[in-house]
């Protein structure tokens, strides 16, 4: 679980962010280190059930839209009308 | 104590007043920021620049998903799907909202504009290895290495260009991105008919060796002033109508028009969808501030982010109602039109003025405070602040700096030929003096009709150090409108309506009646295409030395240019072989860089911008097929113009006239660098730095008759001669040539950052600059210790000539800030102006700021993160300064006198 995946998690740069809820500065490779009772998931096409077949470098299939193309897992999905939790 | 401080505290005493309390008095008092900007700079400040790829990806998606389809729709499409699209951030403290992307000092990569780069380092970039540079302008351009600038790899993060980090994971997504436009990006398809002109060779030698250093491609759009007019006017749900209207009228309606008349109806259903785009984005940015709302306990923020959720929500489709949302929705125009393209210098204009109907209302019913108002104005600085470029290395660092030009101007006159200067122009100054931020730079368009006042609280703000404002001469500025647009059809109303896009390239604009609060109102904004591409930047005492060196380049060992073969024996020939060459310089480029544009505009062409600049809206066309009122805006771009005017001052002196040596021992003597070492041998650029080798002895006389020989900048009639002789040759070269457009080439004399890339590829010169050293920087002042008369005797030779000639002049001074200390010092600052700009100068701007703090930053980075300095048209943190525009700074001229 990484505070980078979570709903409350602010994008500041390529490296870290802020948790919208404690103002703390969290990096995204950092590991929670107790699971936050507050996690909520963050909408990316890698946890959407329209998205399939990822290979190892994360990318996939987007089947949520009429034309089927490729996407990759971290891609922020929260402004997506295809996306399906 | 100086001698007229004792006298005074002598004064005073007598008379029972502490001098300690007058001095304290002297200086303005400035509140500190708001603590919601403390907060919001001290993230800033830890922000590293970040690449990312959701709006890259989305771009790329929809395109191919519309593959097919009008190419203007298409694009439309696909730059909306790119902002609609993208993560919303909002921070905590925000009342501003809206990023370039989900990063807060974000930018992503554009490979349909320009793909060989990545493609070529593909390779590399999976492998995680150093990637090699793009081009030799890469290789010789320095990226400033502190403040947010990754240059280096670390971790999960990939340095691209020098500048930007990217997550690892996102590297495989950037390659499949890139590999689709293999071939097809404007870069590669614009170099495929570029090889079809007949002087292509010439033109890749003149870019190989740097006298060149810029593709037009590189970044197509900028250094032009916005206009926010239509959605202020309109609100977007306005437009959506408007062109529901135009496109029942006019699709399959050619009119009379069998050339371009059925495009009309294309264009609206493009800006149909292009304003559908930036409606949805502002419309995320209201979901998520709803999120945060909701999950927010602390009561102040919560009803920060339910203000935040109602004006995004009402700008996603209404005309503003108040100040907060009519800055905010310029501020996502702005954001839309610099995500459209790789950009620099998309000037925000003459904003006070555009927004004073909406301030003005605000006041009139109580609904902000000018406090309240200053707070947002301070946010907008850090908004302005936080939009970066993503473009290679030798653009980012070797010609950018890092800086994106997004210049705000005030001042001038209005519609009518009164004052412009409004209520809210004095705020804005006030938040620039609150909050010290890069950008936006601030610009006075100083005129005989602009307040006393207003132009005292400017130079208040010159004096703190922040390098901002600078000066324009605007009579000046509207005689060149006058004289460059007139054959357009541009009249006085519209000459008055110009200001400064990018750092100083003055660009057209009109009036436009907005009607608010009851009243119309003529606001201006920018009515042109970029005023900004063309023939960039021309390294012209390089041309020099490839005249004394027959045209072969001794640092690469390669024949630039066709041998002359001419024993010179006359300064004249000297002359006529340099604008042979400089001629050969400017046809072989300027060819090429219209190919680059024309393809850029038939398959990239702006859809925001064209949506927003007028007269394209009530045209029917884009940007691309001239919708814009103005187009005779592209141009040339020099470099160097001081060093060039004292070499060819010191040939004349000691060659030609005086004949103290012949021109082979001159150009031996520039050949072995007058016996120093060189700057890429001593790592150091500035011209003070010697240091001697063995054949010092050799060039000794030589070297001082060089330095010795006459310089610009001291009035000196011999050398003022020389310059003088050069704006007007360069006047009518440049207007010889035309640009995509069909206009005549004018020209630019910015030269931002190049004078230290261009300067290190140049070998010694005659006026004893030494190899690799940084050029002059602007296009007046003064080579860097070589005006010894004062700085009335720089005004003197800047105006040895017209400036409304061209499109700018640019003179940068460097104040010990002793000089201007106190309510004195303030006034004094303004006297130096103002004879500056009676004198018909363009331009004017200083960096009053200690040398010995510019050294102890340069050794001491980590101590001076907020430490800012003038550079050339453009403010810059220190830190993220290449060396050899730090150097060329730090040994500026620095007067102890105004």
């Amino acid at each position: 679980m990484r505070h980078y995946d979570c709903k409350n998690y602010i994008n500041l740069d390529c490296e870290k962010g802020m948790c919208a809820l404690s103002k703390a500065i969290v990096f995204i490779d950092e590991e929670q280190q107790d699971p936050c009772a507050k996690f909520v998931l963050a909408e990316k096409c890698g946890v959407c059930k329209n998205f399939q077949s990822m290979d190892t470098q994360g990318i996939g299939q987007c089947i949520g839209f009429e034309k089927e193309n490729w996407t990759y897992a971290s891609c922020g999905a929260s402004t997506c009308k295809g996306y399906m939790s | 104590m100086k001698e007229n401080d004792v006298k005074l505290q002598e004064i005073l005493k007598a008379r029972g007043i502490d001098m300690g309390l007058v001095k304290n008095a002297a200086e303005i008092e400035i509140p500190e920021a708001k603590d919601s900007t403390k907060k919001l700079m001290d993230i800033y400040y830890n922000l590293k620049v970040t690449a990312d790829m959701e709006a890259a990806y989305w771009y790329d998606r929809v395109w191919w998903e519309n593959d097919g389809d009008v190419i203007e729709v298409r694009r439309a499409k696909a730059v909306a799907a790119s902002l609609a699209h993208m993560t919303p951030t909002i921070l905590p403290y925000e009342k501003l909202v809206m990023n370039k992307t989900k990063n807060v000092r974000g930018a992503f990569p554009f490979p349909w504009v320009c793909a060989s780069f990545f493609n070529a380092q593909a390779e590399a970039l999976l492998q995680e290895v150093a990637a090699p540079a793009e081009n030799e302008a890469d290789s010789v351009s320095v990226v400033g290495d502190g403040g947010g600038n990754v240059t280096k790899s670390y971790g999960n993060v990939i340095s691209l260009a020098k500048k930007f980090g990217m997550r690892r994971e996102e590297i495989p997504i950037l390659v499949k991105t890139a590999q689709k436009w293999k071939g097809i990006s404007v870069e590669e398809l614009s170099d495929k008919y570029s090889k079809m002109t007949p002087g292509y060779k010439q033109f890749k030698g003149i870019m190989d060796s740097v006298i060149c250093m810029f593709d037009s491609f590189a970044i197509p759009q900028g250094r032009e002033v916005i206009n926010y007019y239509l959605p202020l006017q309109y609100g977007f749900d306005g437009i959506l109508a408007m062109c529901d209207e135009k496109i029942a009228e006019l699709m399959g309606n050619a009119e009379d028009d069998g050339d371009f008349g059925m495009s009309r109806g294309y264009y609206y259903a493009a800006m149909k969808e292009i304003t559908k785009g930036l409606s949805a984005w502002c419309e995320n940015y209201a979901q998520r501030a709803k999120y945060l709302e909701s999950v927010e306990e602390d009561q102040q923020l919560k009803s920060n982010y339910k203000k935040i959720a109602e004006v995004m929500g009402n700008i996603a489709h209404n005309k503003p109602q108040n100040f907060w949302e009519a800055i905010q929705l310029t501020l996502c125009c702005h954001l839309g039109v610099v995500n459209e393209d790789p950009q620099s210098g998309l000037s925000i204009g003459r904003l006070g003025q555009v927004l004073q109907p909406f301030y003005e209302k605000d006041k009139e019913d109580g609904i902000m405070t000018d406090e309240e108002v200053i707070e947002i104005l301070e946010l907008y600085r850090i908004k302005i602040t936080c939009i970066e470029c993503f473009a290679s290395a030798g653009v980012s660092g070797g010609v950018l700096s890092g800086n994106t030009f997004n210049n705000l101007s005030l001042g001038g006159q209005n519609y009518d030929g009164a004052t412009a200067v409004t209520p809210l122009e004095y705020l804005i100054i006030e938040a620039g003096m609150r909050n010290k931020t890069p950008q936006p730079t601030l610009s006075i368009l100083y005129d005989e009709k602009t307040p006393e006042d207003f132009l005292l609280k400017a130079a208040s703000c010159t004096k703190l150090g922040l390098g901002y404002p600078a000066w324009m001469n605007n009579q000046t500025g509207m005689n060149f409108m006058l004289r460059n647009y007139g054959p357009e059809g541009m009249d006085l109303h519209d000459a008055r309506a110009w200001c400064l896009g990018g750092c100083l390239e003055s660009a057209p604009g009109c009036f436009l009646p907005l009607d608010y609060n009851g009243k119309m109102t003529m606001v201006p904004g920018g009515a042109s295409p970029t005023c900004g591409t063309g023939v960039h930047f021309i390294a012209l005492p390089k041309v020099l030395e490839l005249v004394l060196t027959n045209g072969f380049d001794k640092r690469l060992e390669t024949q630039v240019y066709p041998p002359h073969n001419q024993a010179i024996q006359t300064y004249e020939e000297l002359i006529g072989l340099w604008k042979k060459y400089m001629e050969l310089t400017t046809d072989v480029v300027n060819r090429c860089n219209n190919i680059q544009m024309d393809i850029w505009r038939k398959q990239n062409m702006p859809v925001v911008n064209s949506l927003l600049k007028p007269d394209c809206f009530k045209k029917g066309k884009h940007i691309g097929t001239m919708g814009a009122r103005y187009n005779a805006s592209i141009n040339f771009e020099s470099c160097g113009t001081i060093t060039l005017v004292n070499a060819l001052a010191s040939i004349k002196k000691n060659v030609f006239d005086d004949k103290v040596f012949t021109l082979d021992e001159m150009v031996d003597g520039i050949v072995h660098n007058f016996g120093f070492k060189t700057a890429y041998e001593t790592g150091v650029f500035s011209p003070d730095f010697r240091e001697s080798t063995e054949n010092s002895s050799t060039y000794e006389k030589i070297f001082a008759a060089c330095v010795n020989a006459p310089k610009y900048g001291n009035a000196d009639p011999y050398s003022d001669q020389i310059f003088k002789e050069y704006h007007y040759y360069m006047y009518d070269m440049t207007h010889r040539f035309t640009s995509y457009y069909g206009k005549p080439l004018y020209l630019c004399q910015i030269s931002v950052s190049t004078h230290g890339p261009q300067g290190f590829v140049t070998l010694a010169s005659a006026d004893g600059r030494l190899a690799g050293t940084t050029y002059s920087d602007g296009s007046v002042s003064a080579a860097a210790g070589t005006d010894k008369n004062g700085i009335y005797a720089i005004f003197e030779s800047a105006n040895a000539y017209d400036h409304s000639m061209h499109q700018n002049a640019q003179l940068n001074l460097k104040l010990h800030p002793s000089a201007v200390r106190g309510v004195y010092g303030t006034r004094k600052l303004l006297e130096v102006v103002r004879a500056y700009m009676r004198k018909g100068g363009f331009h004017v701007q200083f960096n009053v700021v200690d040398s010995k703090t510019l050294r102890d930053a340069q050794e001491n980075p980590a101590s001076y993160r907020d430490l800012m300095v003038r550079v050339a048209g453009f403010t810059q943190y220190w830190c993220e300064i290449g060396k050899p525009i730090q150097d060329e700074v730090i040994y500026r001229t620095e007067y102890e006198k105004a």
